[in-house]
Protein backbone atom coordinates (compact mmCIF):
# COMPACT_ATOMS: atom_id res chain seq x y z
CA UNK A 1 0.00 0.00 0.00
CA UNK A 2 1.70 3.06 -1.21
CA UNK A 3 0.62 6.86 -1.73
CA UNK A 4 -1.73 7.59 -4.32
CA UNK A 5 -1.76 11.09 -3.76
CA UNK A 6 0.64 13.71 -2.49
CA UNK A 7 -1.39 17.28 -2.54
CA UNK A 8 0.17 20.27 -0.90
CA UNK A 9 -0.46 23.68 -0.08
CA UNK A 10 -3.51 24.07 -2.59
CA UNK A 11 -4.87 27.39 -3.02
CA UNK A 12 -7.79 28.68 -5.13
CA UNK A 13 -9.15 32.05 -6.08
CA UNK A 14 -12.12 33.26 -8.17
CA UNK A 15 -10.56 36.54 -8.50
CA UNK A 16 -10.31 38.42 -5.04
CA UNK A 17 -12.63 35.26 -3.60
CA UNK A 18 -9.83 32.92 -2.00
CA UNK A 19 -11.97 29.51 -2.09
CA UNK A 20 -9.02 27.13 -0.95
CA UNK A 21 -6.58 28.51 1.30
CA UNK A 22 -3.99 26.04 2.02
CA UNK A 23 -5.30 22.17 1.23
CA UNK A 24 -2.73 19.29 1.67
CA UNK A 25 -3.61 15.84 2.04
CA UNK A 26 -2.10 12.46 1.03
CA UNK A 27 -3.96 9.64 0.10
CA UNK A 28 -3.32 6.45 0.37
CA UNK A 29 -4.41 3.13 -2.26
CA UNK A 30 -7.32 1.74 -1.45
CA UNK A 31 -8.36 4.80 0.86
CA UNK A 32 -11.88 5.99 1.53
CA UNK A 33 -11.65 9.42 2.07
CA UNK A 34 -14.91 11.65 2.87
CA UNK A 35 -14.92 15.45 2.56
CA UNK A 36 -17.94 16.91 4.73
CA UNK A 37 -18.64 20.65 5.22
CA UNK A 38 -21.02 23.28 4.62
CA UNK A 39 -21.82 24.27 1.45
CA UNK A 40 -19.25 27.13 0.39
CA UNK A 41 -16.70 25.89 2.41
CA UNK A 42 -14.49 24.68 -0.97
CA UNK A 43 -14.81 20.64 -0.83
CA UNK A 44 -16.11 20.74 -4.62
CA UNK A 45 -13.96 23.04 -5.66
CA UNK A 46 -11.09 20.91 -3.99
CA UNK A 47 -12.08 17.88 -5.69
CA UNK A 48 -12.27 19.40 -9.18
CA UNK A 49 -8.76 20.82 -8.22
CA UNK A 50 -7.41 17.40 -8.12
CA UNK A 51 -8.37 16.26 -11.50
CA UNK A 52 -7.56 19.93 -12.81
CA UNK A 53 -10.89 20.93 -13.81
CA UNK A 54 -10.09 23.77 -11.50
CA UNK A 55 -6.62 25.32 -11.82
CA UNK A 56 -5.31 25.51 -9.03
CA UNK A 57 -3.83 28.74 -7.99
CA UNK A 58 -1.26 27.63 -6.38
CA UNK A 59 0.41 24.43 -4.75
CA UNK A 60 1.41 20.66 -5.61
CA UNK A 61 -0.23 17.69 -6.95
CA UNK A 62 1.96 14.30 -7.21
CA UNK A 63 0.08 11.39 -8.60
CA UNK A 64 2.68 8.18 -7.35
CA UNK A 65 5.62 9.81 -9.13
CA UNK A 66 4.17 12.77 -11.62
CA UNK A 67 3.41 15.89 -11.27
CA UNK A 68 -0.22 16.78 -11.98
CA UNK A 69 -0.17 19.95 -12.54
CA UNK A 70 2.82 19.64 -15.00
CA UNK A 71 0.88 21.87 -18.31
CA UNK A 72 1.97 18.57 -21.08
CA UNK A 73 -1.70 17.76 -21.61
CA UNK A 74 -0.69 14.24 -22.44
CA UNK A 75 0.21 13.22 -18.63
CA UNK A 76 -2.61 14.91 -17.43
CA UNK A 77 -5.09 12.81 -19.89
CA UNK A 78 -3.23 9.59 -18.62
CA UNK A 79 -4.07 11.12 -15.39
CA UNK A 80 -7.19 11.77 -15.77
CA UNK A 81 -7.68 8.25 -17.60
CA UNK A 82 -6.86 6.98 -13.84
CA UNK A 83 -8.36 8.96 -11.75
CA UNK A 84 -12.17 9.17 -12.87
CA UNK A 85 -14.43 11.44 -11.52
CA UNK A 86 -19.04 11.35 -10.79
CA UNK A 87 -20.70 14.59 -11.11
CA UNK A 88 -23.64 16.00 -8.80
CA UNK A 89 -25.92 16.81 -11.84
CA UNK A 90 -24.39 13.12 -13.65
CA UNK A 91 -23.19 14.92 -17.16
CA UNK A 92 -24.21 11.73 -19.02
CA UNK A 93 -24.20 12.74 -22.84
CA UNK A 94 -27.90 13.02 -23.66
CA UNK A 95 -27.83 11.77 -27.32
CA UNK A 96 -26.18 8.68 -26.56
CA UNK A 97 -27.66 5.04 -25.14
CA UNK A 98 -26.70 4.09 -21.84
CA UNK A 99 -24.06 1.73 -23.57
CA UNK A 100 -23.14 4.60 -25.99
CA UNK A 101 -22.25 6.51 -22.48
CA UNK A 102 -20.04 3.99 -21.00
CA UNK A 103 -18.33 2.50 -23.88
CA UNK A 104 -17.27 6.07 -25.55
CA UNK A 105 -14.44 6.60 -23.80
CA UNK A 106 -12.26 3.53 -23.53
CA UNK A 107 -12.83 3.29 -27.36
CA UNK A 108 -12.07 6.60 -28.24
CA UNK A 109 -8.57 6.57 -25.49
CA UNK A 110 -7.47 2.67 -24.88
CA UNK A 111 -7.96 2.11 -28.99
CA UNK A 112 -9.85 -0.45 -27.10
CA UNK A 113 -11.86 -2.45 -30.09
CA UNK A 114 -15.68 -2.39 -29.48
CA UNK A 115 -16.57 -5.63 -29.26
CA UNK A 116 -14.12 -5.67 -26.22
CA UNK A 117 -15.72 -2.35 -24.97
CA UNK A 118 -18.69 -3.98 -25.28
CA UNK A 119 -18.46 -6.56 -23.21
CA UNK A 120 -16.93 -4.84 -20.30
CA UNK A 121 -19.85 -1.61 -20.88
CA UNK A 122 -22.29 -4.67 -19.89
CA UNK A 123 -21.03 -6.33 -17.39
CA UNK A 124 -20.70 -2.67 -15.72
CA UNK A 125 -24.67 -2.04 -16.45
CA UNK A 126 -25.23 -5.18 -14.73
CA UNK A 127 -22.87 -5.07 -11.66
CA UNK A 128 -24.52 -1.17 -10.81
CA UNK A 129 -28.22 -3.31 -11.54
CA UNK A 130 -28.88 -1.54 -14.62
CA UNK A 131 -28.57 -4.37 -17.98
CA UNK A 132 -31.30 -4.09 -18.78
CA UNK A 133 -31.17 -0.10 -19.69
CA UNK A 134 -28.30 -0.44 -22.28
CA UNK A 135 -30.22 0.88 -24.70
CA UNK A 136 -32.64 3.57 -23.10
CA UNK A 137 -31.78 6.87 -23.24
CA UNK A 138 -30.45 8.57 -20.04
CA UNK A 139 -33.68 11.06 -20.08
CA UNK A 140 -35.61 8.03 -19.26
CA UNK A 141 -33.97 7.01 -16.44
CA UNK A 142 -34.66 8.14 -12.99
CA UNK A 143 -31.83 10.23 -11.50
CA UNK A 144 -30.74 7.65 -9.04
CA UNK A 145 -30.38 5.17 -12.36
CA UNK A 146 -28.70 7.74 -13.87
CA UNK A 147 -26.17 8.13 -11.81
CA UNK A 148 -25.19 4.45 -11.50
CA UNK A 149 -24.87 4.94 -15.52
CA UNK A 150 -22.44 7.55 -14.56
CA UNK A 151 -20.28 5.49 -12.19
CA UNK A 152 -20.10 2.58 -14.71
CA UNK A 153 -18.96 5.09 -17.18
CA UNK A 154 -16.14 5.85 -14.68
CA UNK A 155 -15.44 2.02 -14.05
CA UNK A 156 -15.03 2.01 -17.60
CA UNK A 157 -11.83 3.42 -18.03
CA UNK A 158 -10.46 1.18 -15.01
CA UNK A 159 -9.82 3.44 -13.28
CA UNK A 160 -7.18 3.43 -9.93
CA UNK A 161 -9.05 5.94 -8.02
CA UNK A 162 -12.92 8.08 -8.26
CA UNK A 163 -13.70 11.25 -7.16
CA UNK A 164 -17.49 11.63 -6.32
CA UNK A 165 -18.60 15.15 -6.28
CA UNK A 166 -21.75 14.92 -3.82
CA UNK A 167 -23.01 12.16 -6.25
CA UNK A 168 -26.59 12.35 -3.99
CA UNK A 169 -26.73 15.48 -3.98
CA UNK A 170 -29.39 15.67 -7.24
CA UNK A 171 -31.40 12.38 -5.73
CA UNK A 172 -34.99 12.41 -4.55
CA UNK A 173 -34.32 10.44 -0.96
CA UNK A 174 -35.95 7.43 -2.10
CA UNK A 175 -33.35 6.81 -4.97
CA UNK A 176 -30.07 7.74 -3.01
CA UNK A 177 -29.57 4.30 -1.12
CA UNK A 178 -29.03 2.37 -4.62
CA UNK A 179 -26.13 4.67 -5.30
CA UNK A 180 -24.93 4.47 -2.26
CA UNK A 181 -25.20 0.39 -2.47
CA UNK A 182 -23.13 0.69 -5.34
CA UNK A 183 -20.67 3.07 -3.93
CA UNK A 184 -20.19 1.02 -0.66
CA UNK A 185 -19.30 -2.14 -2.81
CA UNK A 186 -16.68 -0.45 -4.67
CA UNK A 187 -15.39 0.29 -1.13
CA UNK A 188 -15.08 -2.77 -0.23
CA UNK A 189 -13.29 -4.00 -3.81
CA UNK A 190 -10.25 -1.97 -2.74
CA UNK A 191 -11.24 1.32 -4.63
CA UNK A 192 -9.55 4.39 -3.71
CA UNK A 193 -12.17 7.11 -3.40
CA UNK A 194 -12.16 10.67 -2.50
CA UNK A 195 -16.06 11.73 -1.83
CA UNK A 196 -17.40 14.73 -1.21
CA UNK A 197 -21.12 14.63 0.30
CA UNK A 198 -23.75 15.52 2.85
CA UNK A 199 -24.62 11.59 3.35
CA UNK A 200 -23.15 11.17 7.02
CA UNK A 201 -24.15 7.70 7.61
CA UNK A 202 -22.33 6.90 4.25
CA UNK A 203 -19.16 9.13 6.29
CA UNK A 204 -19.61 6.99 9.00
CA UNK A 205 -19.21 3.47 7.86
CA UNK A 206 -17.62 3.60 4.57
CA UNK A 207 -14.80 5.93 5.50
CA UNK A 208 -11.34 5.37 6.59
CA UNK A 209 -10.80 9.39 6.89
CA UNK A 210 -13.11 11.82 7.37
CA UNK A 211 -11.77 15.73 6.49
CA UNK A 212 -14.01 18.42 7.53
CA UNK A 213 -13.61 21.49 5.90
CA UNK A 214 -14.71 24.83 6.44
CA UNK A 215 -14.33 28.58 5.07
CA UNK A 216 -11.04 26.67 2.80
CA UNK A 217 -9.48 25.02 4.97
CA UNK A 218 -9.20 21.63 6.32
CA UNK A 219 -10.44 22.35 9.99
CA UNK A 220 -10.28 18.52 11.56
CA UNK A 221 -9.35 15.55 9.90
CA UNK A 222 -9.43 11.77 11.31
CA UNK A 223 -10.90 8.26 11.69
CA UNK A 224 -14.94 8.55 11.05
CA UNK A 225 -15.41 7.62 15.12
CA UNK A 226 -12.95 10.17 16.27
CA UNK A 227 -14.89 12.78 13.93
CA UNK A 228 -18.27 11.60 14.66
CA UNK A 229 -18.07 10.74 18.36
CA UNK A 230 -15.07 13.33 19.55
CA UNK A 231 -14.81 16.08 17.36
CA UNK A 232 -12.35 18.04 19.22
CA UNK A 233 -13.02 21.52 17.01
CA UNK A 234 -15.65 23.92 17.98
CA UNK A 235 -16.80 24.64 14.69
CA UNK A 236 -16.74 20.80 13.50
CA UNK A 237 -18.72 20.57 16.67
CA UNK A 238 -21.47 23.01 15.63
CA UNK A 239 -21.74 21.65 11.80
CA UNK A 240 -22.31 17.98 12.76
CA UNK A 241 -24.77 18.71 15.90
CA UNK A 242 -26.79 20.80 12.83
CA UNK A 243 -26.25 18.07 10.43
CA UNK A 244 -26.83 15.12 12.60
CA UNK A 245 -29.90 16.25 14.35
CA UNK A 246 -31.80 16.86 10.75
CA UNK B 1 -57.14 33.89 -70.58
CA UNK B 2 -54.22 34.26 -73.09
CA UNK B 3 -51.62 31.44 -71.90
CA UNK B 4 -49.40 31.87 -74.23
CA UNK B 5 -46.55 34.23 -73.07
CA UNK B 6 -46.14 31.25 -70.80
CA UNK B 7 -44.40 29.45 -73.75
CA UNK B 8 -41.29 31.81 -73.36
CA UNK B 9 -41.57 32.87 -69.95
CA UNK B 10 -41.60 29.51 -68.73
CA UNK B 11 -38.16 28.63 -70.29
CA UNK B 12 -36.19 31.63 -69.25
CA UNK B 13 -37.34 31.09 -65.65
CA UNK B 14 -36.08 27.48 -65.35
CA UNK B 15 -32.93 28.78 -67.37
CA UNK B 16 -32.91 31.23 -63.92
CA UNK B 17 -33.86 28.98 -61.28
CA UNK B 18 -30.73 26.56 -62.17
CA UNK B 19 -28.62 29.91 -61.44
CA UNK B 20 -30.69 30.47 -58.35
CA UNK B 21 -30.65 26.81 -57.05
CA UNK B 22 -26.64 26.89 -57.62
CA UNK B 23 -25.98 29.69 -56.00
CA UNK B 24 -28.03 29.28 -52.93
CA UNK B 25 -27.23 25.87 -52.24
CA UNK B 26 -23.00 26.16 -52.94
CA UNK B 27 -23.47 29.33 -51.17
CA UNK B 28 -25.23 28.03 -47.98
CA UNK B 29 -22.86 25.00 -47.90
CA UNK B 30 -20.00 27.58 -48.01
CA UNK B 31 -21.70 29.34 -45.33
CA UNK B 32 -22.33 26.62 -42.84
CA UNK B 33 -18.49 26.06 -43.38
CA UNK B 34 -17.45 29.96 -42.75
CA UNK B 35 -20.09 29.97 -40.08
CA UNK B 36 -19.02 26.65 -38.00
CA UNK B 37 -15.62 28.04 -38.30
CA UNK B 38 -16.31 31.57 -37.12
CA UNK B 39 -18.45 30.26 -34.62
CA UNK B 40 -16.23 27.96 -33.09
CA UNK B 41 -13.51 31.15 -33.14
CA UNK B 42 -16.09 33.47 -31.65
CA UNK B 43 -15.70 30.75 -28.71
CA UNK B 44 -12.37 30.51 -28.70
CA UNK B 45 -9.81 31.07 -26.01
CA UNK B 46 -7.42 32.23 -28.75
CA UNK B 47 -7.73 36.16 -28.82
CA UNK B 48 -6.76 36.24 -33.06
CA UNK B 49 -9.43 34.13 -33.77
CA UNK B 50 -11.80 35.72 -31.56
CA UNK B 51 -11.34 39.12 -33.09
CA UNK B 52 -11.04 38.25 -36.63
CA UNK B 53 -14.36 36.70 -36.23
CA UNK B 54 -16.17 39.53 -34.42
CA UNK B 55 -14.29 41.78 -37.26
CA UNK B 56 -15.71 39.76 -40.16
CA UNK B 57 -20.07 39.35 -38.37
CA UNK B 58 -19.41 43.51 -37.68
CA UNK B 59 -18.84 44.33 -41.22
CA UNK B 60 -21.29 41.41 -42.99
CA UNK B 61 -23.84 42.54 -40.45
CA UNK B 62 -23.35 45.91 -40.31
CA UNK B 63 -23.69 46.95 -44.37
CA UNK B 64 -26.85 45.51 -46.76
CA UNK B 65 -26.55 42.38 -49.08
CA UNK B 66 -26.85 44.62 -52.10
CA UNK B 67 -24.06 46.81 -51.12
CA UNK B 68 -21.41 43.65 -50.57
CA UNK B 69 -22.39 42.17 -53.52
CA UNK B 70 -21.72 45.66 -55.34
CA UNK B 71 -18.76 45.23 -53.75
CA UNK B 72 -17.01 41.92 -54.22
CA UNK B 73 -18.60 42.19 -58.25
CA UNK B 74 -16.89 45.41 -58.67
CA UNK B 75 -14.02 46.48 -55.83
CA UNK B 76 -12.29 43.21 -55.07
CA UNK B 77 -11.77 42.22 -58.54
CA UNK B 78 -9.99 46.02 -58.87
CA UNK B 79 -8.13 45.56 -55.61
CA UNK B 80 -6.67 42.15 -55.92
CA UNK B 81 -6.39 42.74 -59.82
CA UNK B 82 -8.91 39.03 -60.49
CA UNK B 83 -11.65 37.74 -62.46
CA UNK B 84 -14.47 36.99 -60.82
CA UNK B 85 -17.61 36.08 -62.72
CA UNK B 86 -21.03 37.18 -61.33
CA UNK B 87 -22.07 33.78 -60.60
CA UNK B 88 -18.55 33.49 -58.67
CA UNK B 89 -19.16 36.37 -57.27
CA UNK B 90 -22.79 35.84 -56.07
CA UNK B 91 -21.58 32.78 -54.23
CA UNK B 92 -18.90 34.66 -52.56
CA UNK B 93 -21.43 36.67 -51.21
CA UNK B 94 -23.88 34.52 -50.44
CA UNK B 95 -22.10 32.57 -48.64
CA UNK B 96 -19.57 35.12 -46.66
CA UNK B 97 -23.59 36.59 -45.93
CA UNK B 98 -24.77 33.51 -44.44
CA UNK B 99 -22.07 32.66 -43.01
CA UNK B 100 -21.90 35.65 -40.60
CA UNK B 101 -25.83 35.06 -39.36
CA UNK B 102 -24.73 31.19 -39.14
CA UNK B 103 -21.85 32.18 -36.92
CA UNK B 104 -23.90 33.73 -34.17
CA UNK B 105 -26.38 30.67 -34.55
CA UNK B 106 -23.38 28.20 -33.77
CA UNK B 107 -21.75 30.20 -30.79
CA UNK B 108 -25.47 30.46 -29.30
CA UNK B 109 -25.41 26.41 -29.48
CA UNK B 110 -22.76 25.94 -28.32
CA UNK B 111 -23.03 28.79 -25.58
CA UNK B 112 -26.48 26.87 -24.77
CA UNK B 113 -24.40 23.19 -23.82
CA UNK B 114 -23.95 22.64 -20.31
CA UNK B 115 -20.58 23.20 -19.11
CA UNK B 116 -20.76 19.74 -17.66
CA UNK B 117 -21.16 17.56 -20.71
CA UNK B 118 -17.11 19.04 -21.50
CA UNK B 119 -16.09 18.29 -18.01
CA UNK B 120 -17.59 15.16 -18.61
CA UNK B 121 -15.52 14.52 -21.02
CA UNK B 122 -12.28 15.56 -20.15
CA UNK B 123 -13.00 13.88 -16.88
CA UNK B 124 -12.46 11.00 -18.64
CA UNK B 125 -9.20 11.60 -20.14
CA UNK B 126 -10.95 12.32 -23.67
CA UNK B 127 -8.49 15.32 -25.54
CA UNK B 128 -10.46 18.50 -25.87
CA UNK B 129 -10.89 17.80 -29.80
CA UNK B 130 -12.23 14.38 -29.20
CA UNK B 131 -14.46 16.09 -26.60
CA UNK B 132 -15.55 18.61 -28.81
CA UNK B 133 -16.22 16.24 -32.04
CA UNK B 134 -18.34 13.42 -29.73
CA UNK B 135 -19.70 15.47 -26.94
CA UNK B 136 -20.26 18.98 -27.99
CA UNK B 137 -21.06 18.59 -31.50
CA UNK B 138 -24.21 16.73 -31.46
CA UNK B 139 -26.18 18.24 -29.63
CA UNK B 140 -25.23 21.61 -30.85
CA UNK B 141 -25.75 21.04 -34.22
CA UNK B 142 -29.51 19.60 -33.22
CA UNK B 143 -30.38 22.64 -31.37
CA UNK B 144 -29.21 24.74 -34.64
CA UNK B 145 -31.18 23.15 -37.33
CA UNK B 146 -34.42 25.11 -36.90
CA UNK B 147 -32.20 28.27 -37.32
CA UNK B 148 -30.21 26.99 -39.87
CA UNK B 149 -32.90 26.27 -42.02
CA UNK B 150 -34.59 29.71 -41.43
CA UNK B 151 -31.39 31.41 -42.45
CA UNK B 152 -30.97 28.60 -45.85
CA UNK B 153 -34.96 30.29 -46.29
CA UNK B 154 -33.77 33.78 -46.20
CA UNK B 155 -30.44 33.23 -47.94
CA UNK B 156 -32.23 31.45 -50.76
CA UNK B 157 -34.66 34.40 -51.38
CA UNK B 158 -31.22 36.85 -50.73
CA UNK B 159 -30.22 35.30 -53.91
CA UNK B 160 -32.79 37.65 -55.82
CA UNK B 161 -30.85 40.97 -54.87
CA UNK B 162 -28.04 39.44 -57.01
CA UNK B 163 -29.92 40.76 -59.84
CA UNK B 164 -27.45 43.92 -59.44
CA UNK B 165 -24.53 42.25 -60.47
CA UNK B 166 -26.33 40.64 -63.06
CA UNK B 167 -26.34 37.21 -62.20
CA UNK B 168 -29.34 35.63 -64.40
CA UNK B 169 -30.98 34.42 -61.63
CA UNK B 170 -34.57 33.85 -61.69
CA UNK B 171 -35.35 37.05 -60.90
CA UNK B 172 -33.18 38.68 -63.40
CA UNK B 173 -34.51 36.23 -66.00
CA UNK B 174 -37.97 37.51 -64.95
CA UNK B 175 -37.12 41.41 -64.68
CA UNK B 176 -35.58 40.34 -68.38
CA UNK B 177 -38.95 39.45 -69.64
CA UNK B 178 -41.33 41.73 -68.11
CA UNK B 179 -39.04 45.02 -69.73
CA UNK B 180 -39.33 43.25 -72.82
CA UNK B 181 -43.04 42.29 -72.50
CA UNK B 182 -44.96 44.92 -70.68
CA UNK B 183 -46.87 41.46 -69.06
CA UNK B 184 -45.61 42.59 -65.84
CA UNK B 185 -49.48 41.33 -64.09
CA UNK B 186 -48.23 37.53 -65.19
CA UNK B 187 -44.07 37.69 -64.96
CA UNK B 188 -44.31 38.37 -61.81
CA UNK B 189 -47.32 36.49 -60.47
CA UNK B 190 -45.43 33.33 -62.07
CA UNK B 191 -41.77 34.83 -60.26
CA UNK B 192 -43.12 34.77 -57.10
CA UNK B 193 -44.92 30.85 -57.36
CA UNK B 194 -41.90 30.16 -58.37
CA UNK B 195 -40.47 31.14 -55.28
CA UNK B 196 -43.38 29.62 -52.74
CA UNK B 197 -42.79 26.36 -54.65
CA UNK B 198 -38.77 26.46 -54.06
CA UNK B 199 -39.36 27.57 -50.55
CA UNK B 200 -41.61 24.92 -49.68
CA UNK B 201 -39.77 22.07 -51.17
CA UNK B 202 -37.01 23.75 -48.40
CA UNK B 203 -39.65 23.54 -45.51
CA UNK B 204 -40.61 19.91 -46.27
CA UNK B 205 -36.92 18.76 -46.00
CA UNK B 206 -36.91 21.21 -42.96
CA UNK B 207 -39.68 18.82 -41.46
CA UNK B 208 -38.04 15.72 -42.44
CA UNK B 209 -34.83 16.57 -41.64
CA UNK B 210 -35.69 17.36 -37.72
CA UNK B 211 -37.84 14.87 -37.68
CA UNK B 212 -35.35 12.45 -38.18
CA UNK B 213 -33.00 14.39 -35.65
CA UNK B 214 -35.31 14.65 -32.94
CA UNK B 215 -36.05 11.20 -32.52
Amino acid sequence: MGTLLKIRNIMKNFGDLEVLKDISIDVQEGEVIVIIGPSGSGKSTFLRCINQLETPTSGEIWYKDRNVMDPNQTQLRDFREEVGMVFQRFNLFPMKTVLQNVMLAPVLTKKKDKVAARAKAMELLEKVGLGDKANAKPSTLSGGQQQRVAIARALAMEPVALLFDEPTSALDPELVGDVLNVMKDLAREGMTMIVVTHEMGFARDVADRVIFMADGYIVEEGKPEEIFTHPKNDRTKTFLSRVLEA
Amino acid sequence: MDLSFLGKLLPMLFTGLRVTILIAVVGILLGFLVGTLAGFALESRIKLFKGLANVYIWVIRGTPLIVQALYVYYVIPKLFGIDLSSNLSGILVISLNSGAFIAEIVRGALNGIDPGQREAGLSLGLTPAQTTWHIIVPPAFKSILPALFNQFIISVKDTALLSVIVVNEITHQAQNYASLSYKTIPTYTTLAVFYLVLISILIIVQKMVERKVMR
